[in-house]
């Protein structure tokens, strides 16, 4: 059971104010932490909070073959773990379609927003480094998608590149850091009845008739996926497209904070 | 003396019949974390999962309604049942309710009685050790919550609490103090001063 | 790599003895929607254990009418070694590490009490340097203690192993590696009964002998962070406690 239940009735009524449980106006975002390097080992890490969402990105590099299709370019791969720690509904097994899901969306914006500078990680002929994203949820309670992709760019923002001499990977040591483009987050919105609410909670979820998560850099819509089976109408489509413009410039900063910036 | 004890801890060299305790090897060991009053002889856990007693009031939330049971999440290791012809009322998934328990089957399935539907409002889940704290004595520490929100709050002993109206986002915050402060001396004066808004 | 020496004039690579562990420090409730939870950096492990229930065992058949069955997942993520990218999800180390860690807690945990139910157990290592094990069931352990779930003792692990015709306690990944002999033991502090004995390589009837004694003597120090940790929450009133009444 979620620590919170709330009725159809009272979540309404709350929003119909243009308010939230938790003292949250509709686009808010809850208290967010970002803690980076807590994994050394990996070549990368950050651990994400969004209220009681906790999610840990971890960043690996290794040596492979290029993709076929872009044979002078690095790759990369991110995969999502929602673990049965986490929440109470999450099952051991194989990767459910919800983490499948989440692991592509937050892909794609990674990708589609160049944020790794993937020309640079081209080694020799048949050789250049894969980069591995794995998210880590380790506790739920809602927007695993804000979450995530905050958590991938605030690692690969801070991650070490691993050098390649004599055949051997060298992961420690003075190494310089992975080059890295465009920085892009995500913002994700619910749809409950006529409201819509940005970086939903658990317990305000469980309501969502439609969800919307799109994601951006500082200049462009790089990825955008809708859920759930309910619709928007184009003019919300519009308006959420630039209120993550304005909602973006502070969850880039505070990657950006990271580092010192 | 009080002591505060973790599971394994000795508590006695001799057997004593105490809840959360066992005995082994004629000695008394604590099972959960609590505290231990050697004098009082008695052990009040800190930690600790909800045992049902006939008589005692529970929220639940209806799991699944059915032509002649109804299957009722109590957040508990055992669901709740009502079976319908002891029953007016007619419910359905989702519903939030008040009930009271009335026996244990030899299943351990919670046999529950006298349903009433709570309409509305929300349900928040705290550990059900903390319960007693969250009544006070003689149900003081309540009463002082719903006077001074004027929400409407029903306390279940297996943790659940469902608030609806009046100041819901106060009488929230003081729930959830009680539950993190329970067991640090002048709490009743602390949340008496939060309700006051003289903090 | 060629085998390093472990041992030079008494010290092991990182500087400790063969009797000294590795800082251990245990934290409660990491994990808010679990029933308890903790979080262990033992050396450079780093893992997260939560625990769930008693709630109704399913699938049906996994149930036990008589007593609570118990579950346990150990994994460890893809990006938690130093070396290259892993598998995420269970291999057959991780299945038989989840085995036996399951078997500790079947130990311990009144299970008469909820019939029909399932605990689950979850381990998660976050980072690796060997001995995880070890350190995972000492973090469980504290999980359940904070879950309320009553236990008859509260169970702590550690490996000892030898390099150089030496006995080590708390082998690090090196020395797993290329010591000798590696075994891990959990043992339950009050009884002082032998929970989880694993072993390999090889070692003399004496040197299993000494190598228990090691780790019966080292509970002291590795119950004596599981008790801060869950005691942590509650400690500034324990002297209050005894004022006030």
């Amino acid at each position: 059971m979620n620590v919170t239940t709330l009725t159809d009735q009272y979540l309404r009524e709350r929003l119909s104010k243009g308010t939230r449980d938790d003292g949250r106006d509709l686009f808010s975002f809850r208290n967010i932490s970002i803690e980076i390097g807590k994994i050394p080992h990996a070549e990368g890490s950050a651990e994400v909070t969004f209220g009681n969402t906790k999610v840990l990105a971890g960043i690996k590099l290794d040596v492979g073959e290029p993709m076929r299709d872009k044979p002078d370019e690095g790759s990369m791969m991110t995969g999502a773990e929602l673990l049965p720690l986490a929440h109470h509904t999450f099952d051991s097994g194989p990767p459910s379609p919800d983490a499948v899901e989440l692991a592509r969306v937050v892909d794609r914006g990674i990708r589609a927003a160049n944020m790794i500078d993937v020309k640079k990680l081209f080694i020799e002929e048949g050789k250049s480094w894969n980069v591995f994203v794995d998210l880590y949820i380790l506790n739920y309670d809602g927007n695993l998608f804000d979450s995530s992709a905050l958590a991938a760019a605030a690692a690969l923002y801070n991650a070490r590149m691993p050098k390649y001499e004599e055949g051997k990977v060298v992961r420690e040591g003075e190494l310089g850091k992975l080059p890295i483009g465009n920085l892009s987050t995500s913002c994700t919105y619910a749809k409950i009845g006529n409201s819509i609410l940005l970086d939903t909670n658990a317990s305000e979820e469980i309501f969502a008739d439609a969800r919307i998560t799109i994601a951006n850099d500082e200049q462009f819509v790089r990825a955008m996926q809708k859920g759930l089976s309910g619709a928007f109408k184009a003019g919300e489509v519009d308006m959420l497209v630039e209120k993550t413009f304005e909602k973006s410039k502070d969850l880039r900063k505070m990657v950006q904070s990271t580092r010192g910036e | 003396m009080r002591r505060l004890v973790l599971p394994g801890d000795i508590i006695a060299e001799k057997p004593l019949r105490l809840d959360h305790t066992i005995v082994e090897e004629g000695k008394t060991c604590s099972t959960v974390i609590g505290i231990f009053d050697e004098e009082k002889n008695s052990f009040i856990p800190l930690e600790g999962l909800w045992y049902p007693t006939p008589g005692e009031k529970i929220i639940g939330i209806v799991e699944e309604a059915k032509l002649n049971t109804d299957l009722i999440d109590i957040n508990a290791p055992y669901k709740g049942l009502i079976i319908s012809k002891f029953s007016e009322t007619s419910l359905a998934g989702g519903d939030i309710i008040e009930a009271t328990v009335k026996e244990l089957d030899k299943t351990g399935t919670i046999i529950l009685s006298r349903p009433r539907v709570l309409f509305g409002g929300k349900v928040l889940v705290i550990k059900p050790s903390k319960v007693p704290r969250l009544l006070g004595k003689q149900d003081t520490m309540i009463r002082q919550i719903i006077e001074k929100t004027k929400s409407s709050i029903s306390v279940g002993m297996n943790g659940l609490v469902w608030i609806k109206g009046g100041d819901s986002d106060m009488a929230t915050k003081a729930i959830l103090r009680i539950q993190d402060e329970s067991h640090v001396p002048g709490l009743t004066e602390r949340i008496s001063q939060m309700l006051e808004g003289k903090e | 790599m060629e085998k390093p020496t472990l041992i030079t004039n008494g010290k092991r690579l990182d500087g400790r003895d063969q009797n000294t562990l590795r800082p251990i420090k245990i934290s409660v409730n990491p994990v808010k929607n679990a029933a308890g939870s903790a979080y262990i950096e033992w050396g450079n492990n780093k893992i997260v254990s939560a625990v769930y229930g008693p709630r109704e065992a399913l699938p049906k058949h996994t149930q036990d009418p008589d007593k609570a069955v118990i579950k346990c997942r150990y994994t460890m993520a893809p990006f938690s070694s130093l070396e290259e990218h892993g598998r995420p999800g269970m291999n057959r180390r991780a299945i038989e590490i989840s085995k036996v860690t399951k078997e500790v807690f079947e130990n311990v945990i009144l299970r008469d009490l909820f019939p029909g139910n399932e605990i689950s157990i979850f381990v998660e290592v976050l980072q690796s340097d060997g001995g995880t094990r070890a350190a995972g069931i000492t973090c469980a352990s504290v999980a359940l203690a904070a879950s309320g779930i009553p236990m008859r003792d509260m169970p702590y692990a550690v490996s000892v192993g030898k390099a150089e015709d030496t006995l080590i306690l708390d082998l690090d990944k090196i020395e797993d590696n290329y010591s000798s002999a590696d075994m891990p033991i959990a043992i339950n502090p009050r009884t002082q009964e032998i929970n989880l004995l694993q072993m390999d390589g090889e070692l003399t009837p004496d040197d299993v002998h000494r190598g228990i004694e090691m780790v019966i003597k080292a509970g002291e120090v590795i119950t004596k962070a599981q008790r801060e940790a869950l005691l942590a929450p509650y400690e500034m009133t324990s002297e209050k406690y005894k004022a006030s009444i």
